[in-house]
C-alpha cells in the first residue's frame, strides 16, 4: 500500500518541469511518420493516369460522332415506336412495319385492306398522340398476310 | 446541458490502426508531456529526451512495441518503453564506469546524468536545479524508482510494473533513494551555509 506522502523537497522540480513538453518537431515528425505509414487511399478515378483520361475521352468523342454521323444519314429511319419499324414516305404517309421486313418479304401472297385505326391503338406502335387529336380514327392500309396475319400499316392521310 | 468525454486510450489506439491521424496525434498530446520530463530528468539530456520520446511513438505506431490493454494503462507501458530506451542508451557508458558492482548499491553516481547537462540550464528554480542536481546523481535504478513516485504520483504497483521488479524493492529502493537525496542535499546546504 502507498502510505507514504509525496515528498516536498520536490515541489520546487515539479513546478519548474511542469512547463516543459516535447520541441514541437517532434509531434511533426511523428505526424509525417504516421502519413508515410498510413498513405491516403485515391479514389479509383485519380489513380487512372491522365493517359488514360485521355483515351477515355476520344472514345467517347469517337462514339458520340458516329450516333450522329448514322442519325444524319438515316434521317427517316427509326423515328419511335415499341419494336416496329416506322419510315416516313415521300408522300408525307407513315408506314410501320408490325412483322420483320425478312418475314413480309416471304409472304408468298400478301394483300392489302383498307381499314380505319384509332389513334390510340397507334400510340401503342410510337406514333405521337396528343390530347386533342386522342379520339381520332386514321384511315390506314393493312398489309395482310395469306393466314391473316397483319404485317404492315401504311398511314396514307396522317399528319 | 451536455458533457463530452475524451475518448479512452484504447478507442484512440483502434482508430489510430485503422488510419485516423486524429487518434494518433491526440494519443500524443495526451502522453508526451510527462514521458518527456520522465525522460529527461532520467537522462539528464533534453535531446535524447526528445529522442527518447519520439522513438517511443514510434515504436507504437509501427507496432514495434505491442501494448496489450489488458495488462495495464497505456502511459504505464509507455513509461516502461522510455525506461527501457534510456537504459539502452546508456548501456555502454554504464559497461565502461561502473563495472562489477552491486544492484542496490547507492553510491555509485550515474556518469551519463552527472555530467555538463542542458537541463540545468533549463531550470531557473535554485531548489530545484539542486534537487535535480541530487537526482542526476542517483544511482539509474533508484533514479526510475524516484522519479516516477514523486514527480508522476505513481504507486508503488504501477512503479513495479513500469521497472519489472516486485512492490518490496520499489519501496526500498525507493526509502534508499530519498535518503540518498536527503543526505547529499543536507552535505550541500551546511557546506553552503559555512
Amino acid at each position: 500500500m502507498d502510505t507514504n506522502e509525496r515528498d516536498p523537497l520536490f515541489d520546487p522540480l515539479r513546478a519548474d518541469l511542469a512547463r516543459m513538453d516535447t520541441p514541437r518537431g517532434v509531434e511533426k515528425e511523428l505526424m509525417q511518420a504516421f502519413a508515410r505509414h498510413f498513405p491516403r487511399k485515391r479514389p479509383w478515378y485519380r489513380a487512372l493516369p491522365a493517359r488514360a483520361w485521355a483515351l477515355a475521352g476520344a472514345l467517347a468523342a469517337a462514339g458520340l460522332a458516329c450516333a450522329l454521323l448514322v442519325a444524319h444519314l438515316d434521317p427517316g429511319a427509326r423515328e419511335a415506336g415499341a419494336g416496329a419499324l416506322m419510315t416516313r414516305g415521300d408522300d408525307g404517309g407513315l408506314f410501320i412495319a408490325l412483322e420483320p421486313i425478312e418475314r413480309i418479304a416471304r409472304e408468298p401472297a400478301p394483300r392489302m385492306v383498307a381499314t380505319e385505326v384509332s389513334r390510340t391503338s397507334l400510340a401503342t406502335l410510337g406514333v405521337p398522340l396528343t390530347p386533342e387529336n386522342a379520339g381520332d380514327s386514321v384511315r390506314a392500309e393493312m398489309l395482310v398476310a395469306a393466314d391473316g396475319q397483319p404485317l404492315a400499316l401504311r398511314l396514307s392521310s396522317f399528319n | 446541458m451536455t458533457t463530452t468525454s475524451s475518448p479512452s486510450d484504447t478507442d484512440l489506439l483502434r482508430q489510430l490502426r485503422s488510419g485516423a491521424a486524429d487518434a494518433f496525434a491526440a494519443l500524443y498530446r495526451r502522453h508526451q508531456g510527462p514521458l518527456y520530463r520522465f525522460a529527461l530528468l532520467r537522462c539528464g539530456s533534453a535531446g535524447t529526451a526528445a529522442d527518447v520520446v519520439q522513438e517511443t511513438f514510434m515504436g507504437l505506431l509501427t507496432g514495434r512495441f505491442a501494448y496489450d490493454p489488458l495488462r495495464g494503462q497505456l502511459q504505464h507501458f509507455l513509461f516502461g518503453v522510455a525506461r527501457n530506451l534510456v537504459l539502452k542508451q546508456e548501456a555502454p557508458q554504464r559497461q565502461a564506469a561502473l563495472p562489477a558492482n552491486g544492484d542496490d548499491d547507492e553510491d555509485e553516481p550515474d556518469v551519463a546524468a552527472s555530467g555538463a547537462c542542458p537541463l540545468a540550464r533549463l531550470l531557473e528554480h535554485e531548489a530545484a536545479e539542486e534537487v535535480r542536481r541530487a537526482l542526476a546523481l542517483l544511482a539509474p535504478h533508484y533514479r526510475d524508482v524516484v522519479i516516477l513516485y514523486e514527480m508522476h504520483d505513481l504507486s508503488y504497483a504501477e512503479i513495479a510494473a513500469i521497472c519489472q521488479v516486485d512492490i518490496g524493492t520499489v519501496r526500498s529502493r525507493l526509502s534508499r533513494g530519498r535518503a540518498a537525496l536527503a543526505q547529499r542535499l543536507a552535505g550541500w546546504r551546511s557546506a553552503s551555509t559555512v
